[in-house]
């Protein structure tokens, strides 16, 4: 085949996953990392390093309107972002130091165990957060922001917050290690641990993103797993497939498409444990 | 109506996430177009993308560190520079809020924004 028939393939690849993830809910590397790694010939460091860059692109592009409609809190966001961004360092360091069939084999599992979590999810809109803890408290970590769907501001407080930070801490490692990105991660960290609201857990965890794969990606750059080739392809089919899939919204069945990623995390998932033991 | 270090926060991020798109659009049709001769050859690439990082280097010189800084007239090493700009912009959003947070009396806040800076520069130094 071909050297450029192969960034032309990858784009039409991730440009249909872009869709598939506006449509599902779910950020672009959760999906790029295991369906690349699986069928395509590159090597998972590189792959690895593009999942971090289309998760830092795709908070890029999302971050600012979030903001600007108050769906995401800096108040919420920067204490945790900063557990994550560390911990995403640490992350990148030992995914690239770990053999790669190890690495497969994690990957696997943790794509399995991510499907499990995405089938059997639970979320709650406004959890009620009857007694915010003193930490949460004393770092500001309350507020309020308007809902249009209700009409009116919705006032939010968290607790749990020194759990919320251990977990932050867990999701950075995992990200940074596989280059997963961690939406799937943080709504559910923040909406069912922490108690914030579903809407702000959805914008917040935008926020989140963008430091942990800014600092997990500088460190898969100075290694040198950044491959253009790879890495570019995929960042503008994933954006545009994105663009498509926000047209699409209104017009597709949530369930197929449901049903369609996990499918798709399932078979990937194995493929990737069946590749790591060498099967 | 969101506080005033989010618009703040939200510019950079939107000017920082449109100029890095741009250059790394155009990077990358200077290096596909061969305008500009690559570090590894695109015939040798579809080989030695299947190794892993450490041989990659090892076999085709690729830069490390800060290196590919030095290395911009490779056409692909140029895509380098989008993908850097694009990986600081956080720090610069974080540290444009930090006078806003500062004046508003949120020290505790501004500290936060402050420590973010410091881990993005720490991982883009080179030194970890």
């Amino acid at each position: 085949m071909d050297w450029w028939l192969w960034p032309v393939v990858l784009f039409a690849v991730t440009f249909a996953m872009g869709i598939v993830a506006v449509l599902a809910g779910v950020g672009g590397g959760v999906l790029f990392v295991p369906i690349v790694g699986a069928f395509f010939p590159f090597h998972l460091d590189f792959v690895r390093a593009g999942g971090l860059l289309l998760a830092l692109t795709g908070s890029l592009a999302a971050a600012p309107r979030l903001l600007r409609n108050g769906l995401a809190s800096l108040r919420l966001a920067l204490p945790l972002a900063l557990v994550s961004s560390a911990t995403s360092i640490a992350g990148a360091v030992v995914g690239l130091a770990l053999p790669s069939d190890a690495l497969q084999i994690a990957l696997g599992l943790l794509i399995l165990g991510i499907a499990v979590l995405m089938w059997r999810a639970r979320q709650s809109a406004h959890p009620g957060v009857a007694h915010p803890d003193a930490l949460g408290l004393a770092l500001g970590m309350h507020g309020s922001y308007h809902d249009p769907a209700l009409g009116r501001d919705v006032a939010w407080a968290v607790h749990r917050t020194p759990a919320g930070f251990a977990a932050f801490g867990i999701i950075g490692l995992i990200a940074g290690m596989f280059g997963l990105g961690a939406g799937w991660a943080n709504v559910p960290a923040l909406n069912l641990l922490m108690g914030a609201p579903l809407k702000l857990a959805v914008g917040t965890s935008g926020f989140l993103l963008l430091g942990g794969a800014a600092s997990a990606s500088w460190i898969y750059l100075e290694r040198g797993a950044v491959l253009p080739a790879i890495v570019v392809p995929s960042i503008l089919g994933v954006m545009l497939g994105a663009q498509v899939g926000a047209r699409l919204l209104h017009r597709a069945s949530p369930r197929f498409v449901r049903r369609l990623v996990l499918a798709l995390l399932f078979v990937a998932g194995a493929r990737a444990l069946l590749k790591g033991l060498g099967l | 109506m969101p506080p005033p270090e989010h618009e703040i926060c939200a510019r950079w991020l939107e000017l920082g996430g449109r100029v890095g798109m741009a250059l790394l659009a155009a990077s990358f049709a200077i290096y596909a177009s061969g305008l500009l001769p690559p570090l590894v050859p695109a015939q040798e690439l579809t080989r030695l993308w299947a190794l892993s990082v450490d041989r990659y280097v090892a076999a085709t010189g690729a830069p490390t560190g800060w290196e590919w800084a030095r290395m911009l007239a490779k056409g692909d090493v140029l895509n380098l520079l989008g993908i850097a700009l694009l990986a600081s912009v956080t720090a610069a959003a974080c540290a444009a809020i930090v006078p806003a947070l500062w004046r508003d009396g949120r020290r505790l806040q501004a500290a936060f924004a402050m420590l973010q800076v410091i881990v993005l520069v720490i991982a883009a130094s080179g030194a970890i």
